[in-house]
C-alpha cells in the first residue's frame, strides 16, 4: 500500500482492534491504519484481504454500558464489527469519523405510514361504527337482571368519579321526607309503572345542574338541579325525560359501547393510561351524548307523561329558558349542558305539547317541595 | 443505568407512550452490551421503528378481535350471570392463548436481534405449538393445585431452547421433567403451611395457629426466589450446543439479598415522593389561605380532606398528576438500577462457558425479517423485565 502525504500530514495512525467478520464466531486480531487518500480505515490481518471502511460510513453502537469499549460498524455491512478497547484508538475515531453518532436512516417509510393509517382506520371503524352497531343490537336482548348489574357497576364508578377526592363514592341524599316526596312525584307521573323495568331514583349530593339515566332503570338527579329548579314541575319534566331514556334503553347502549371501546383503546395505550381511560369513558356516560333522535324521543315521552298526569309539559321549556338566560355565556360543563344543538327546538316542542286542560296546582304540595329541596340534609352510602 | 431508565421513561410519558419503543430498544442495547460471555459483549440490533411498525400491524387486527370480544363477553356475562365482573374472568381465558403466542413470538424477535461475536441467535417458528402446550399445561397446573408446575416449566423451556440457534448450531436442552422438583420443595412447603394455617385459623377460630404464618410466609417467599434461581441454574446447566456447555453458579441468597435491598430502595423513594407531595399540597393551601393558621381550625379527623377541598381543582389535579408520574418514573428507574440489573449481572458473572473451542465451527445464520416484531407482546402487554 502506498500512501502519498501532502502538506502537514496527520500523525500516522497505528492501532489494534478485534475484528468480527460476521461469518465466523472467531475474532481476528487486526492492525488498524488510515488510508488518507481514500479517507478510510484499513483493517489488516495476516492471510486476509484488507478490509476498507470509509471514515464517513463508520458508526459507533449507541447506549453501551461500558464507556471503555467502543464497537464500530459500517453502514454498508450490517454484520461485521470492530471492537476498540484502548483510549487512544477511541480518541482517534472520535476525531476522524465524523458521522460516528449519526442515527440510521428511516427505512420503509411508506410501510410505516401505510400501517399507521391502517391502525388508525381500524380503531376508528371499530369505535365509531362496528361497536355502536353491535351494542345497539345487543342492548335489545339484554335481560333485566343483566341490565341491573350493568347499571349498578356503572353507578358505582360514577359516584367515585364525581367525588372530589376520587376516593370514596359520592353519598346518596336520603332525607326521609324528601325521599317520600320524590317517590310521590314518580307515583303521580307513572301510576302504572314504566313497563318491565323497575325504576330506581337516586339523588346525589353534587352541585352540577344535571341528571342522567343508567341501565336497569336507574335515574340519578343531582342536588344542583333540584336547587336550580323553581317549581316541582320543572324537576318532574327532567325526571320524565330521563325515564324516556330508560324506556328506550339508551343508557344500556352507551354502556355496552363503552365496554367495547375500553377494549380497543386499552390496546392502544397499554397499561400506561388504563386508569385515565376509564375515567374518560365514565365522563362520557355522564355527559351521555345520545343522538338527537334519542333526545327528541325522550322529550316526547316526557311531554306525554306530564300531560297524561295532568301537568303542563311547558315546565321543561321554562326551566331550560331560565338556565339559558342565567348561564348563557358560562364556559364549562353548564355550557355543554346548555348548548345542545337543538336546544331552541326542544323549548318550542315543549311549549307546543301543552294540552288544553292542565292542573293549576304544582305536582307536589309546598310542603313536599320544600322536603324535596332539603333531601340532601341526610346522606347515606347505600340505598336511595 | 438509573439515568438512562429515567430519561427514556420521562420521554415515554411526555410522548403519551410513543417513545416506549425507543425506550425498550435503548435499555436493551445497554443491558446486552453490559453482558460479556467469555469477554465479548452481546449486541442488541433491534430497531425502534420496526417495533412501532409491528405494533401498528397488530393493532389493525387486534382492534377488531379485542373490541368484539370485550363487547360480546360483557354482554354474555351480564345476560347469563347478571354479573359484571365475570366478564374479566372469561376475557382472561380468551386472551390466554394469544398471550402465550405473543410470548414465544417476542422471544423469537429478541433472539433474532441478538448477536454475540457478530453471530446471530435465532428461534425457529413454533408459536402456536408453544401456545397450545402452555395452555394445556396451565390447565393442568390449576387442576393439580400447582404441583405440576415444575414439569410444565421444564417442558416449555425445553420446547423453546430446543428451537434456539446460535449461528448454525442448534441448542439442546437436556435433563428430565422431574429435574426441577428439588428446587420446588421450599416454595411448596411454604405455601402449604401458609394456606393450612390460614384455613385452620378461619375454620376453628384459633388465632394462635395464624401465628405460624410469621414463619411460613417468609419461607414461601424464600421458596419462590429459590425456585426461580435454582430452576434457572438447573435448566442452564443442561443446555448445550454440542461441545459448548454452561456452568451456571448463581446463589439464591445473593439474589434474595438484591430483592430485599432493591425493594427497600424502591419503597423508601416512593414514600419520600408521597411525603414531598403532601408537603407541597400543604404549602399550596397555605399560599392560598395566607398562612398555616388554618390548620389549627380544622378537625384533625377530616383535615386531609379539608386541605384538599380548599384548593382549586387545577392545583390539586396538576400536583396529583405530577407526583403520580414522578412516582411511576422513579419506581421503574430504581427497579432497573437496583433489582433488574443487579440480578442480571449476578447471573452473568456466575456463568461459565466451557468448550469454547467449538466457536471455530460456528458460522452465520440468515436474517429473520419478522415484520410484526414484538407487536403482539406490546399490544397485550406481555410482561418482560425489559
Amino acid at each position: 500500500m502506498t500512501v502519498i502525504r501532502i502538506g502537514a500530514a496527520p500523525e500516522p495512525f497505528q492501532g489494534k482492534g478485534l475484528y468480527f467478520d460476521g461469518d465466523s464466531a472467531l475474532p481476528v486480531q487486526a492492525e488498524l491504519a488510515m488510508d488518507e487518500r481514500r479517507r478510510a480505515l484499513m483493517i489488516l490481518s495476516d492471510g486476509r484481504e484488507p478490509v476498507v471502511w470509509p471514515l464517513d460510513d463508520i458508526r459507533a453502537l449507541a447506549d453501551q454500558a461500558d464507556p471503555e469499549v467502543m464497537t464500530l460498524r459500517q453502514t454498508n455491512d450490517p454484520i461485521a464489527r470492530l471492537v476498540l478497547s484502548t483510549e487512544e484508538e477511541r480518541r482517534i475515531m472520535q476525531a476522524r469519523a465524523s458521522n460516528l453518532r449519526k442515527a440510521p436512516p428511516v427505512e420503509r417509510k411508506g410501510r410505516l405510514v401505510a400501517w399507521s393509517l391502517g391502525a388508525i382506520a381500524s380503531v376508528a371503524i371499530m369505535v365509531t361504527v362496528l361497536i355502536p352497531l353491535l351494542a345497539d343490537g345487543l342492548a335489545e336482548y339484554l335481560p333485566p337482571a343483566g341490565e341491573r348489574a350493568l347499571g349498578d357497576a356503572t353507578l358505582g364508578q360514577i359516584r367515585t368519579f364525581l367525588d372530589e377526592t376520587r376516593m370514596n363514592p359520592l353519598p346518596f341524599c336520603e332525607a326521609e321526607e324528601g325521599s317520600a316526596a320524590l317517590a310521590q312525584m314518580g307515583q303521580t307521573l307513572f301510576p302504572d309503572g314504566i313497563g318491565e323495568q323497575e325504576l330506581r331514583v337516586y339523588v346525589l349530593e353534587h352541585e352540577m345542574v344535571n341528571a342522567f339515566a343508567l341501565p336497569g332503570g336507574i335515574i340519578v338527579l343531582f342536588d344542583g338541579l333540584i336547587q336550580e329548579a323553581e317549581t316541582p314541575d320543572e324537576v318532574a319534566s327532567v325526571y320524565a325525560h330521563e325515564v324516556g331514556h330508560v324506556v328506550a334503553r339508551d343508557p344500556t347502549r352507551i354502556a355496552l359501547r363503552s365496554a367495547g371501546s375500553i377494549g380497543v383503546l386499552g390496546l392502544l395505550f397499554g397499561d400506561f393510561a388504563g386508569g385515565a381511560l376509564i375515567l374518560f369513558l365514565t365522563e362520557r356516560i355522564i355527559q351521555a351524548d345520545y343522538t338527537q333522535e334519542a333526545e327528541a324521543a325522550a322529550d316526547a315521552y316526557a311531554h306525554a307523561a306530564m300531560a297524561d298526569a295532568g301537568y303542563d309539559p311547558a315546565a321543561m321549556a321554562s326551566f331550560f329558558e331560565r338556565l339559558r338566560d342565567e348561564y348563557g355565556d358560562t364556559p364549562g360543563w353548564i355550557q355543554q349542558f346548555m348548548s345542545h344543538p337543538n336546544f331552541a327546538d326542544r323549548i318550542a316542542a315543549a311549549r307546543a305539547a301543552t294540552p288544553d286542560d292542565v292542573s293549576d296546582a304544582p305536582i307536589l304540595s309546598d310542603a313536599d317541595w320544600a322536603a324535596l329541596r332539603s333531601i340532601c340534609e341526610e346522606t347515606g352510602e347505600t340505598s336511595g | 443505568m438509573f439515568w438512562l431508565a429515567f430519561k427514556t421513561g420521562l420521554l415515554t410519558i411526555l410522548t403519551l407512550g410513543f417513545y416506549r419503543f425507543w425506550m425498550k430498544t435503548r435499555l436493551r442495547r445497554w443491558y446486552w452490551s453490559a453482558t460479556r460471555p467469555a469477554g465479548i459483549p452481546l449486541e442488541y440490533t433491534g430497531q425502534p421503528l420496526e417495533k412501532l411498525l409491528g405494533f401498528l400491524i397488530v393493532v389493525v387486527f387486534l382492534a377488531f378481535y379485542l373490541g368484539l370480544a370485550n363487547l360480546i363477553l360483557t354482554f354474555v356475562s351480564l345476560a347469563v350471570f347478571a354479573e359484571y365482573t365475570f366478564a374479566y374472568v372469561i376475557s382472561a381465558i380468551v386472551i390466554a392463548p394469544l398471550w402465550f403466542f405473543a410470548q414465544y413470538r417476542s422471544r423469537r424477535y429478541v433472539l433474532a436481534r441478538t448477536r454475540w461475536r457478530s453471530i446471530r441467535f435465532g428461534l425457529e417458528p413454533g408459536a402456536w405449538g408453544y401456545a397450545r402446550r402452555a395452555l394445556l399445561g396451565w390447565i393442568g397446573v390449576v387442576l393439580s393445585l400447582g404441583m405440576s408446575h415444575p414439569a410444565l416449566r421444564f417442558q416449555l423451556e425445553k420446547y423453546r431452547n430446543d428451537r434456539t440457534f446460535y449461528g448454525n448450531h442448534r441448542l439442546q436442552q437436556g435433563g428430565h421433567k422431574t429435574m426441577l422438583y428439588p428446587a420446588f420443595v421450599h416454595l411448596a412447603l411454604g405455601v402449604f403451611f401458609t394456606v393450612g394455617s390460614f384455613l385452620a385459623a378461619m375454620e376453628e377460630g384459633q388465632e394462635g395457629i395464624a401465628m405460624m404464618m410469621v414463619v411460613s410466609v417468609p419461607w414461601a417467599l424464600f421458596g419462590l426466589v429459590h425456585y426461580i434461581v435454582e430452576g434457572r441454574r438447573i435448566m442452564a446447566s443442561h443446555l448445550t450446543t454440542g461441545a459448548m456447555t454452561l456452568v451456571p453458579k448463581p446463589r439464591v441468597l445473593k439474589v434474595l439479598h438484591i430483592y430485599v435491598v432493591g425493594n427497600l430502595f424502591r419503597f423508601s423513594a416512593a414514600l419520600l415522593i408521597l411525603m414531598i407531595t403532601g408537603f407541597l399540597f400543604l404549602a399550596a393551601a397555605a399560599a392560598i389561605l395566607g398562612g398555616f393558621e388554618f390548620l389549627f381550625q380544622m378537625d384533625p379527623d377530616e383535615m386531609a380532606e379539608d386541605v384538599f377541598l380548599t384548593m382549586p381543582a387545577w392545583i390539586t389535579g396538576a400536583l396529583g398528576l405530577a407526583s403520580y408520574f414522578l412516582l411511576f418514573l422513579v419506581w421503574s428507574a430504581l427497579t432497573h438500577a437496583f433489582i433488574t440489573f443487579p440480578i442480571w449481572r449476578h447471573y452473568a458473572e456466575t456463568l461459565q462457558i466451557d468448550g469454547l473451542a467449538e466457536l471455530g465451527e460456528i458460522s452465520q445464520r440468515g436474517r429473520d425479517e419478522f415484520a410484526e416484531a414484538e407487536g403482539f407482546a406490546e399490544a397485550l402487554d406481555v410482561g418482560a423485565a425489559i
